[in-house]
């Protein structure tokens, strides 16, 4: 589903954000990238996103290559890559209900079916009371589960998460893990790039560890440190 | 994929009104460039009006200074005979005077030192065609007329070209700065509003949004601020017509300023499409600039 080949990725002249990383990622997986700040987590997923591009190597979604996605084709693409952000990224004058229908707009779906998906989608993640607040209406977990349903409402084969419980208490936390964890029940490929040291351990899903730049350990039903 | 009209409109107006400040800027932008540019017009259109209407000018006249009642009267026949000429009117010195005193009846001082002597004898020629007052102009020089004794319309009209010629000129070349100047306000302005959006935008492209589905609420947006600044200056301009003509008409009651100089429902239409079309270019421009950066 995802496979990274020998992908190295070089900010400015010499600040090696990550240094030949392979790593393959199979359809319906839950993954979580593990590591400190700066270990190259959101490099990853930006580069999954195709936000910018590998200095080395390639990276291949849904077994497409990315570097051969010409830019005018890249939205088709992210269609196929729900995103979920620390930040939530939501569209700050748009309500709920309106955030999740504006992902399935420029898919150009008709009014009707986005008019009976989204408040289904809104259920889903337990915000059926809350469609029509905006944003700095709701708190960080609820904007978080709106971004969710954003990212899943047109029900992409790829979830990819970064350090979506970030922003986040621990138990608003549990919420947002036991949504992902639903999600990829359901067939959907996850993949949470997170320091959440708690949440890793509690879900024991697979677990790839980054260290400058470099895969250090890749471990099935894995915890964040390794257990002697 | 489907062309979402009314959602792309609804997310234009939605925008206009979220950023009602910006927008404001906007259309007063090109309230002003359009209100420029359309005085530019009007101003052009009726130095073009007064030519054209002195160019339609039926008559000639030929003064004769130091001629004697005889030779007069001898002029006025032989031009009665031409086959252009449809009337000839004989002026005495005598008529001449009170003539001009007449037209400047208010103003007295003007005439209070001046004898009969002052003015010459003439003959005025009323034409049957304006178009042919070039060819008369001509034979009255064969009789000895030089250009200075003939006032005909062509004269008034190369008087007032090289007068009005460089002033036109000068317009022109204002009236072209500024709608230079209309576009770079115009597409700053659409600039600024897309800055300030640009988490907005980034997070549109985030969730998979095209360029064309992106860049489409701010075309609509900017052609809607185009219209209705616009569409005001356009308005004012045509009222400003219609002050300056009944103005004229009233105080200027000797240069021929016509209403029908300006078309106004031509002026409103051009005025509008060029306002429509600097918002329109100025917001795709814009946001394609923009969206090449992410």
């Amino acid at each position: 589903m995802i496979r990274f080949n020998n992908v190295t990725k070089v900010y400015g002249n010499d600040t090696v954000a990550l240094e030949r990383v392979n790593l393959e990622i199979t359809s319906g997986e839950f993954v979580f990238l593990v590591g400190a700040s700066g270990s190259g987590k959101s490099t990853m997923v930006r580069l999954i996103l195709k936000e910018m591009e590998p200095s080395a190597g390639a990276i291949y979604v849904n077994g497409t290559k990315l570097s051969s996605v010409p830019r005018r084709r890249i939205p088709r693409l992210r269609r196929d890559i729900g995103c979920v952000f620390q930040d939530f990224k939501l569209l700050p004058n748009k309500t709920a209900a309106e955030n999740v229908a504006y992902a399935m707009e420029v898919t150009g779906q008709r009014r009707r079916t986005i008019r009976t998906k989204v408040p289904q989608i809104l259920d889903l993640v337990g915000l059926s009371g809350k469609m029509d607040k905006y944003p700095d209406m709701l708190s960080g977990g609820e904007q978080q589960r709106v971004s969710i349903a954003r990212a899943f409402v047109s029900q992409p084969p790829i979830l990819v998460a970064d350090e979506p419980t970030g922003n986040l208490d621990p138990n608003t936390s549990v919420g947002i893990m036991q949504l992902l964890h639903r999600i990829n029940r359901i067939g959907t490929t996850v993949v949470v790039a997170t320091h959440d040291r708690e949440m890793v351990d509690v879900m024991r899903k697979r677990v790839v560890a980054l260290e400058e730049g470099r895969i250090v350990r890749d471990k099935v039903r894995g915890a964040y440190t390794d257990e002697v | 994929m489907r062309f979402n009209f009314g959602f792309f409109l609804g997310e234009a107006f939605k925008n206009i009104r979220l950023n009602l400040l910006m927008s404001i800027t906007a259309v007063t932008t090109t309230f002003i460039c359009i209100l420029v540019f359309g005085l530019g017009l009007l101003v052009s259109a009726h130095i073009q009006g007064v030519i054209g209407s002195v160019r339609d000018d039926v008559s000639v006249e030929a003064f004769m200074p130091n001629a004697d009642q005889g030779e007069i009267d001898a002029l006025a026949k032989k031009v009665e005979g031409w086959p252009e000429v449809a009337s000839v009117t004989k002026v005495t010195q005598e008529q001449a005077f009170a003539e001009f005193k007449d037209k400047f009846k208010d103003q007295p001082d003007i005439y209070k030192d001046l004898d009969t002597g002052v003015f010459p004898a003439s003959v005025q020629i009323q034409l049957k065609d304006p178009g042919t007052a070039n060819d008369v102009a001509g034979k009255l020089k064969q009789e000895g007329f030089s250009e200075e004794n003939l006032s005909y319309p062509q004269q008034t009209i190369d008087r007032l070209n090289a007068v009005t010629s460089y002033v036109i000129w000068g317009l022109y070349g204002a009236t072209l700065l500024f709608l230079v100047a209309s576009v770079l306000l115009i597409s700053n302005a659409i600039r600024l509003s897309i800055f300030a959006r640009r988490k907005e935008i980034e997070v549109m492209k985030l969730v998979g949004a095209s360029d064309g589905f992106v860049r489409t609420p701010f075309v609509f947006e900017g052609l809607l601020q185009g219209f209705v600044g616009a569409g005001l200056a356009a308005l004012a301009v045509v009222w400003i017509n219609f002050l300056f003509v009944d103005w004229a008409h009233n105080d200027l009651p000797y240069v021929p300023v016509s209403s029908d100089a300006v078309n106004a429902p031509f002026v409103l239409v051009v005025l509008v499409a060029v306002g429509v079309a600097i918002g329109v270019v100025g917001s795709f421009l814009s946001v394609t600039r923009f969206l090449r950066k992410i």
